[in-house]
């Protein structure tokens, strides 16, 4: 039986389904053709994989191909063989570069191929910790050395209380100095450019920390600074004070008054303290500060005085030698003023001159050197007001003054002249050597001159030039009887005097002339004094004349004289007094107690007339001095009947 | 305000000043922040144990010297801004100024008194010596 079914026997859906669309048709993809096949067979090719993983090459190939038929995945491809060449190229840099490696390494001189340990060694965790331990200990090590130190800085400071503080020692110097930082150093100025000197040479030192333990600089304490309490003796300063060499050692001005290669008197500007202690390399800071600052002055000074003495113009230039200034002053008389700046070298030396001549020390012409040019920084810096704020100058006071007291042109050039320190010193000077010739000559007559007492007082009050003595002249035991009193002016280069009855002499610098006067006082005084004794005795006074026409010229002024007539007119005493011979007393009766007739005079009456006079010999005189024989002789003579 | 007054350059060294301290304060706690991370030794290397046991402790030492270098510095900023204040110190430097030309000038003003009057004094012991030497017999040499 056989009826045969037929089998339909069809391929299978060779075609994946792309879509279905919504009627049901199904819309299949075109199969692929070979080699699209193929390329996509060969970018499934994984070349990466090793050879111990081909073994799982037909796993994977399933995979693959499920992969593959993820259309996403094939269409992100740009081209076929992308992937394929990519990694072929990846795997061709590969090969490159161990050949490169290899070619290095095969010139052993770069690149040295080793095995490499397949063990990593043990690591034994104590080792380790050793290890950290050390370091952590080294560290420690170094942080604790560096603690130290700040802590034995620290210490030191506290437990050193007898070495200041560096910041307090400054903050001292500020407080007494100018100071500035410029960089990294610390500058001052010693000049006194703030307190108005126009000096060029500028006074800068730079202060530095001393080092530590130099017991060099062990110095006593400055004695100027006022802030400073009593410190110590000794202390080592924290402070070093670096001074230009030009200001170091000690400077002063000598001042000599020279009269015909003669010193009269010589002064030495220069602070005491200064002169004795000599410049020492470790002084403390305060006074080689001060020291410098005197150099300083010392020189400004000496340039104004040189400047100066160049500049005026005078009968007899000034000259002006290395370090020495000479002017004349009086005739015959040089005043002579010379800088010495002795530095530290050559202190020893120069230091011996100035303690010789110590005696002639003026205190007063050093003060006034001083003070001169102190009152022109002084000027400098003070202006009258109003003055203009901006300006350096302003107009003098009497300048200002001038227009509302309506000054003429005579006037303001008197107020235009100003003196320099030259001439107010050579003016000072002449009037301390005129001062001391007046001393002299009055001192000498003093002595000389022993009968009427020649007492002078010097005034308290004066000026640097300009001086006043008064001279008295009175006669021991008879001072209230009768004083001659004459006041003498010491100006500049003159002498003013003015004498008892009001009359002024005025006289020039020779000492010569004084001395005459005062001669020609002495004698005037004596008449005078006979006259006013005469009349406390009851004498009469017959003439009297100060200067005497008769008798032999005098070599200097004039006689003077005076007749005296006893109370009952019976005797005469004439007094004649002259500058140079000295006194004469004479006496003569009238009439004559006992009378002789002569041939010529034959009658007593006659006697009335006077006779002739007698000298008395006036050193047989008994009396102590001339007052006391003229008392005793009209004592004497005076007769009780 | 003083502060306004300043100049430029004082300002920009005030700056520094702040910011020096900044830096070291900085350094301080960096520094010692690194210490304690390279004590911890977490460190992942390719180095070899003792090579980086050796660093690090190089690494350590160098540390603390910079700590150490950081507190002194800060010492140096302190006597620094010392020594600024000291320099630039105006109003203290004025009443210094001030104070000292007070006291010289009650000095001077002593000084004169006591001159006056040792003046006065000399000159009536003057006059009374002057009339006692000039009236006596006995009169010294004059020297010239």
């Amino acid at each position: 039986m056989a009826y045969s079914v037929n089998v339909a026997i069809e391929a299978p859906i060779e075609n994946q389904i792309q879509e279905i669309s919504y009627d049901g048709t199904e819309v299949y993809q075109q199969p692929l053709s070979m080699s699209e096949s193929l390329s996509k067979l060969a970018a499934k090719i994984d070349f990466g994989k090793g050879q111990e993983e081909k073994e799982e090459k037909p796993n994977e190939k399933q995979e693959d191909e499920a992969a593959a038929k993820d259309p996403a995945a094939y269409q992100s491809s740009l081209w076929p063989w992308d992937s394929v060449r990519n990694k072929l190229k990846n795997a061709l840099t590969e090969v490159c570069v161990l050949s490169d490696v290899l070619a290095i390494a095969k010139e052993k001189r770069y690149l040295v191929l080793d095995p490499v340990p397949q063990d990593p060694p043990e690591i034994k965790a104590m080792v380790t910790v050793y290890a950290r331990k050390k370091a952590l200990g080294g560290a420690a090590a170094v942080l604790l050395t560096g603690a130290e130190r700040l802590r034995t800085s620290q210490s030191e400071l506290v437990r050193n209380r007898s070495v200041p503080d560096f910041h307090l020692e400054l903050l001292q110097l500020r407080k007494n100095w100018r100071l500035k930082k410029v960089g990294n150093s610390i500058i001052g100025d010693v000049s006194y450019r703030t307190a108005g000197s126009k000096f060029a040479q500028s006074g800068m030192f730079e202060v530095s920390k001393a080092e530590e333990d130099t017991p060099s600089n062990w110095s006593p304490p400055p004695p100027q600074s006022p802030n400073a309490g009593p410190a110590p003796p000794k202390t080592p300063s924290a402070l070093r004070v670096t001074l230009p060499s030009e200001l170091q050692g000690v400077a002063f001005i000598e001042v000599h008054c020279r009269k015909d290669d003669e010193a009269l008197f010589s002064t030495t500007v220069t602070s005491a303290s200064l002169n004795t202690a000599g410049p020492m390399p470790d002084m403390h800071w305060q006074k080689k500060l001060e020291a410098a600052q005197n150099v300083l002055f010392c020189k400004e000074l000496f340039n104004q005085l040189a400047k100066e003495a160049v500049q005026l113009p005078g009968p007899i230039p000034h000259m002006v030698v290395g370090n020495q200034i000479v002017a004349s002053i009086l005739p015959g008389i040089q005043l002579i003023i010379g800088l010495r700046h002795s530095t530290s070298s050559n202190s020893k030396k120069s230091s011996g001159p100035p303690q010789q001549k110590k005696s002639d020390h003026d205190h007063v012409l050093e003060h006034s050197i001083h003070q001169l040019l102190r009152e022109v920084h002084h000027k400098n810096t003070h202006h009258p007001f109003p003055h203009p704020s901006s300006g350096p100058l302003g107009p003098s006071k009497q300048r200002c003054l001038a227009g509302p007291t309506a000054v003429d042109r005579h006037e303001l050039t008197e107020m235009s002249k100003s003196q320099t320190l030259l001439e107010q010193i050579i003016e000072q000077t002449q009037h301390f050597t005129m001062r001391r010739r007046t001393e002299y000559v009055l001192d000498t007559i003093a002595k000389e001159v022993r009968d009427p007492l020649i007492v002078s007082h010097w005034n308290s009050i004066n000026s640097p030039t300009k001086a006043c003595v008064k001279v008295n002249i009175l006669t021991h035991g008879y001072d209230t009887i009768c004083r001659t009193l004459l006041t003498i002016h010491v100006g500049k280069k003159s002498l003013k005097c003015i004498c008892r009855d009001g009359s002024v002499m005025n006289m020039s610098y020779e000492i010569q002339e004084l001395r005459d006067l005062l001669i020609c006082q002495i004698h005037q005084h004596q008449i005078t004094a006979v006259q006013a004794l005469a009349k406390c005795m009851g004498w009469q006074l017959l003439s009297n004349s100060m200067h005497l026409g008769v008798g032999e010229v005098q070599q200097m002024g004039n006689a003077s004289s005076c007749i005296l007539a006893s109370p009952i007119g019976d005797r005469l005493i004439a007094v004649r007094c002259e500058p140079q011979a000295g006194v004469h007393v004479s006496i003569a009766h009238s009439p004559r107690k006992d009378f002789f007739p002569s041939q010529l005079v034959k009658e007593r009456k006659w006697e009335n007339l006077g006779g002739s006079y007698k000298e008395v010999r006036w050193d047989k005189m008994e009396g102590k001095n001339f007052l006391n024989k003229m008392e005793l002789l009209m004592a004497s003579l005076t007769s009780s009947s | 305000m003083a502060q306004r007054g300043l100049p430029q350059s004082k300002e920009a060294l005030l700056k520094s000043y702040s910011a020096r301290l900044k830096d070291d304060v900085k350094s301080l706690l960096e520094n010692f922040e690194e210490i304690i991370k390279l004590a911890k030794g977490e460190s992942d290397s390719q180095l070899s144990r003792m090579t980086q046991c050796e660093q690090d402790t190089y690494e350590m030492h160098v540390r603390s010297a910079n700590i150490v270098r950081a507190g002194e510095s800060l010492m140096k900023l302190v006597s620094d801004i010392k020594q600024y204040l000291i320099l630039n110190d105006f109003p203290s430097v004025n009443d210094a100024i001030t104070q000292n030309s007070k006291l010289f000038r009650q000095k001077q003003s002593e000084a004169d008194q006591k001159l006056m009057m040792l003046r006065d004094d000399m000159a009536a012991d003057l006059y009374d010596l002057e009339e006692e030497y000039y009236n006596s017999v006995y009169k010294c040499r004059i020297a010239d």
